[in-house]
């Protein structure tokens, strides 16, 4: 009984303070609803009702969640290391657009040109995050900036290409390329519903990253040279080999997010379909509240894509728009990155108080 | 002439019932060894803390200093070991900081700063070029700049913490000669040293303090350094009869390594040693003299220009870090916070590295936790480190315990070389026995052991061979039996044993 | 190529520039005083809709302005109470505050007009514009300063000051000190983390003048995230610019140059490519300097080992 109560206890330890943020965080969203004229309550209770507890909108959420639950690994990969990509829209763009064109125009049997494309796609996302170390490496240009502007760029490009050379001749509305063939799209678990195995090798991508993150030695690597670069270099870590590594497996998750979103979901590369959604920013607060590590990044992933699908049937109600949710979501991340340090000056006082005490027993 | 009287006494385990006052116009040295709480009393004074017992009078005044601002208004000045100067700007802008002279209330009048630095330099006989940038001085003009900002807020009372620790041995004299001429002036200073030649050399009374406790006050005229050291140690200086195990292969040899760091300055000039198996050989020398620069070059953590070092014979000269580990080199860092763990990573995470490669540890990359667990469980009790699990941060170990455990991570190794910087810095005396211990028994077993330590008897106890570095240079080289202080603090001053 | 064409390149490009400007000197007081502040895209959306918003409401430019920068000084001080004196992590307190407002701004979109996306209307007071008086009547070089309003002539201004404030003043000192040695600022009696906090909210006020000079610069209205990464643009022109508020102006010319000129090329190239010529010259201007500094070191080096 006791060690339950003990595993309880230990649990409430580390849940108690993210829940606080997100108390704070509805409470924000609350007022702006009230200002908005409605109700804050009964908009809340539609809105989780419409993100989990029906099955059409888990279904959802759930299919929602999937680029943000890998966005998130992805984040988790390159900050473990102390390397700042906020790139992650721009390679999953990039990774996204290749693996489609790929898909879209390369000839060959079926089986070839899918694992084609998904090369292309993480070659491509890879490459696109390289690119940034290597101008951090040499030029020493700073990645938050670099990795920034790359999204941009991303973005702009391949609207260019999908508005003119590549696009799909068959709409004269829509931005986008061609569908990618039938035979390519991720198997569905419900026939009419978008929710397809994608979430599951998501859910494998997690668990992936969380092998790689405590069972390997180029996750204890990484880790080490994000906490202590010193100490990494000392013990006789190869700084670049772990820049170069964790930036390029970082690019490559974003651009499986891309793709796994285009197979699954999409079945082409349309003009913002990864900006409009900012799945990328999702999947870096999930990561973020999670403190970087992969489960949480995954149940908190999946929590932010509930509060959007949920945003966005509000939205379709009663018109407040969906940037309620996105409101909520980035109070709560403010009020989470407080409780970090408040915790951690909390244990600063009482390491204080027992040094005290040690010194006056002599 | 004035009595200028101040005591206090306090009972917290750094200073216990500790008592001292300070004439106008004397120098006092507060001797002791490391630890003795000369530090401490001292951070009292100038209000960076609280005693838990004990006042202080000044001038007949009881004060209570609760920040350095308080103490600064007051009229005591500290020069701290770690200079608080801002590297970027000039002499003059530093020494006029905080109480900078304004024109139009506003704007920062820079050559009215300058003419009074260089008008306050030439009172006191401290010559400096107010115009210097503080980056780009050498370490003992820094020190006249620290000196002059403490005259500037007009101290009368001025506290030197350790002052010639960072300082050659011209500027050490230059040192002296500035606080004889400050005390001529009328000013009070405090000299808190465990150079006992200074003591001799400069003050007119001398306190020695041992575990926080006041042991004697005498005047510096009536004693000498023999009886100094006794009173500051307490206790013969046990002679370890250690008996030499060398076998004479060479492990290490290092030849004429040359580095130059910013601005061309020369750190390492043609240095030359080598160490033995089954011997420790120990580098002494005042630090800052390219101790540091000298074994991060041989660990791989610095490239040197020009020289050449062999590992058994093999060339290691310009490798990096971890091939030099791999071809049998470990290494107990200077600086255990911020190089030798990661202080929020686990004991476990902290105790892998270095070892991840093992195949024990390793099998095609993937963490063997189990095998890990064990086996530094094992290794921890071995070394007698106090901890509660292997997941705890390495934060939370105190300084002993984190330096227990990174010996006995880099012992662990059974590495051919060991090397060790500081190994005992800021850790009890119990886990400072444990370690040399340790060293001693790595040594026994065949290893090439290299020490560097700025605790000259600990470093006097344990080497077979001591090295003596200055300015960059090996300045001597002398065996336990040819070894005596004279002969070491010579040397570490710059002189050769001829003298 | 016609002398008046190049000429009004020039001059969209002097628009371009002050929203840049201002995000650069935001940045620079920041770094000065050793702060890592990412929220200065945050601090110029709000700046960007309060200026409009208040502008819908009292019809007044002034009054728009000045909002504006309050505005940005609130969000700064946000940044600063979590960031400086709650200590929390840097990149977390920054991109949450910027896309907090990125939501809050379209949230109060839909508020105020019920629109999403954006809003324009005739009854905005658009910013006077300055007619120089002897200059406007010289052919070319009225075209150089057609059409500026106040907010364009006082960012150079605001730099100057910054300039001054910095490197002559001795609060300016004592700002730049806390930034270089946190601790010796301390042991005078210097709090840094007063001085950090001022910085972080004038860099918000800053910031908040770049936003309206922003939206109701060269055209009056609000789009929702129409800073479009000009925060970020800033942080590259005050890295460029060597946080030196004097040689930020250059950097940032720079910038606005290759903004005016994506513009020009609209007609030429699709928008979608030349959209991203600011961005891609951002990284290129960045690899540049990078690899001079580099140079400049290894030669610094030899000279010192020869």
């Amino acid at each position: 009984m006791n060690k339950i109560k003990e595993s309880l206890l230990k649990l409430w330890n580390v849940l108690w303070r993210p829940l606080i943020a997100i108390i704070l965080g509805l409470i924000v969203g609350a007022v702006v609803i009230l200002i908005v004229g409605y109700n804050p309550i009964s908009i809340y209770a539609t809105m989780f009702q419409k993100s989990f507890f029906t099955v059409y909108y888990l279904l959802q959420s759930l299919t929602r969640s999937v680029p943000i639950i890998v966005c998130s690994l992805s984040v988790i990969a390159a900050w473990r290391a102390g390397y700042i990509n906020l790139g992650a829209e721009g390679q999953m763009i990039l990774g996204g657009f290749a693996a489609t064109v790929v898909a879209v125009y390369m000839p060959g049997p079926v089986f070839l040109v899918m694992i084609a494309a998904i090369l292309s796609g993480m070659v491509a996302g890879a490459a696109y995050a390289l690119f940034a170390a290597f101008i951090y490496d040499k030029f020493n240009v700073s990645i938050v900036i670099s990795t920034l502007m790359m999204n941009y760029i991303a973005n702009y490009i391949t609207t260019y290409f999908i508005t003119f050379p590549l696009r799909d001749p068959s709409n004269s509305i829509a931005i986008q390329t061609r569908e990618i063939p039938v035979a390519m799209h991720l198997p569905r678990i419900i026939s009419n519903k978008p929710f397809n195995i994608g979430f599951f090798i998501a859910l494998g991508l997690v668990f992936l990253m969380m092998f790689i993150v405590s069972s390997t030695k180029f996750g204890y690597e990484s880790k080490m040279t994000g906490l202590n670069p010193v100490f990494a270099q000392y013990g006789g870590v190869k700084k670049s080999k772990v820049m170069y590594s964790t930036m390029a497996l970082s690019g490559a998750i974003a651009a499986c997010a891309g793709m796994l979103e285009i197979f699954g979901v999409k079945f082409r590369f349309s003009e913002g379909m990864f900006t409009s959604t900012s799945y990328a920013w999702t999947g870096l607060m999930a990561g973020l509240i999670s403190a970087l590590h992969p489960v949480g990044a995954f149940f908190s992933s999946i929590f932010l894509a509930g509060m959007q699908v949920g945003g966005q049937s509000i939205q379709l109600s009663t018109g407040i728009p969906v940037q309620v949710a996105t409101l909520i979501q980035s109070t709560i991340m403010l009020f989470v990155s407080v409780h970090l340090f408040a915790n951690f000056k909390k244990r600063r006082k009482k390491k204080d108080v027992v040094n005290l005490k040690k010194a006056g027993d002599k | 002439m004035k009595h200028i009287t101040k005591i206090y006494g306090n009972g917290v385990l750094a200073n216990d019932d500790m008592s001292l006052d300070l004439n106008e116009s004397e120098i006092l040295a507060v001797v002791g060894e490391n630890g003795a709480g000369k530090s401490t009393i001292m951070k009292i004074l100038y209000g960076l803390e609280q005693p838990t017992a004990g006042e202080i009078i000044l001038r007949g005044e009881k004060k209570c200093f609760r920040t350095p601002q308080d103490a600064m208004k007051s009229g005591i000045g500290m020069v701290q070991q770690n200079f608080m100067l801002l590297p970027p700007f000039t002499v003059a802008e530093n020494v006029v900081y905080g109480n900078e002279p304004r024109k139009n209330h506003l704007l920062f009048d820079r050559t009215k700063a300058q003419k009074e630095v260089d008008e306050l330099s030439r009172r006191y006989g401290l010559a400096i070029d107010s115009s210097l940038i503080v980056q780009d001085c050498p370490v003992g003009l820094q020190q006249r700049c620290e000196i002059l900002k403490v005259l500037y807020q007009n101290a009368d009372i001025i506290i030197f913490d350790e002052p010639s620790a960072v300082l050659t041995p011209q500027e050490v004299d230059g040192l002296l000669e500035t606080l004889r001429n400050l005390a001529k002036v009328g000013k009070s200073i405090i000299l808190i040293t465990h150079k006992l030649n200074e003591v001799m050399a400069v003050s007119d009374r001398c306190v020695v303090m041992r575990s926080g406790k006041h042991i004697a006050t005498v005047k510096t005229s009536e004693t000498n350094t023999k009886e100094l050291s006794a009173m500051m140690v307490g206790r013969e200086i046990s002679d370890a009869s250690i008996q030499p195990v060398s076998t004479g292969k060479t492990v290490l040899d290092v030849e004429h390594l040359v580095m130059h760091g910013e601005a061309g300055k020369p750190i390492l000039k043609d240095c030359s040693l080598h160490v033995e198996e089954g011997e420790i050989v120990g580098i002494a020398g005042v630090s800052g003299n390219g101790q540091t620069e000298l074994l991060h070059t041989i660990t791989g953590l610095m490239h040197a220009e020009s020289g050449s070092i062999k590992l058994n014979g093999k060339e290691i000269f310009g490798n990096d870090v971890r091939s030099i580990r791999e071809a049998g080199c470990a290494y107990v860092p200077e600086d255990r916070n911020t190089m030798g763990c990661a202080l929020k990573a686990s004991l476990s995470e902290t105790m892998l590295m270095a070892h991840q490669d093992e195949k024990e540890f390793n099998h095609n990359g993937i963490l063997q936790h189990g095998k890990v667990t064990e086996k530094f469980n094992e290794l921890l009790q071995e070394y007698d480190v106090k901890y509660s699990s292997l997941q705890q941060e390495a934060g939370e170990l105190s300084g002993g315990n984190l330096q227990k455990l990174i010996v006995a991570r880099e012992m662990s190794h059974n590495a051919k070389l060991l090397i060790i910087s500081e190994p005992t810095r800021g850790v009890d005396i119990g886990a400072m026995e444990f370690i040399h211990n340790q060293v001693l028994a790595q040594r026994d077993a065949g290893a090439a052991v290299l020490l560097v330590s700025s605790d000259l008897s600990e470093l006097l106890k344990l080497s077979d061979r001591v090295y003596v570095m200055y300015d960059g240079q090996i300045n001597g080289e002398l065996t336990r039996a040819e070894t005596t202080s004279q002969k070491v603090g010579m040397l570490m001053m710059g002189g050769t044993l001829d003298e | 190529m016609d002398t008046n064409f190049v000429l009004t390149v020039i001059n969209s490009a002097l628009r371009s520039t002050t929203p840049i400007i201002l995000a650069a000197l935001a940045s620079a007081i920041c770094t000065r005083a050793g702060v890592f502040n990412v929220a200065l895209e945050g601090q110029m959306l709000i700046g960007s809709f309060v200026g409009i918003a208040v502008n819908w409401f009292t019809h007044s430019a002034l009054l728009s302005v000045l909002a504006a920068v309050a505005a940005g000084g609130l969000v700064g001080a946000l940044v600063a109470v979590l960031q400086v004196k709650y200590n929390a992590a840097d990149m977390v307190v920054g991109t949450s505050v910027n896309l907090l407002i990125s939501a809050l701004t379209a949230l109060l979109l839909f508020i105020i007009w019920g629109v999403k996306g954006s809003i324009k209307d005739p009854s905005l007071v658009s910013l006077p514009k300055v007619s120089l008086p002897v200059i406007s009547k010289i052919p070319y070089v009225s075209t150089l300063f057609n059409n500026l309003s106040p907010l364009d002539y006082l960012a150079y201004v605001i730099a100057i000051v910054l300039y001054i404030y910095l490197f002559k003043t001795v609060n300016g000192y004592h700002m730049l000190s806390v930034g270089v040695k946190r601790e010796a600022a301390e042991s005078m009696g210097i709090s840094a983390i007063r001085t950090r906090i001022a910085a972080v909210i004038i860099s918000g006020c800053l910031c908040g003048f770049g936003g309206v000079a922003l939206s109701m610069g060269q055209v009056t209205l609000f789009t929702e995230n129409m800073t479009a990464g000009r925060g970020y643009i800033g942080m590259a022109a005050c890295n460029l610019g060597q946080n030196n508020p004097i040689i930020i102006i250059l950097a940032s010319i720079f910038f606005g140059f290759c903004d005016a000129f994506a513009s020009t090329m609209q007609n030429s190239i699709p928008s979608q490519l030349t959209q991203s010529v600011p961005y891609i010259a951002t990284i290129i201007a960045l690899i540049v300097f990078g690899y001079r500094s580099k140079q400049k070191m290894k030669k610094a080096v030899k000279r010192g080992v020869a």
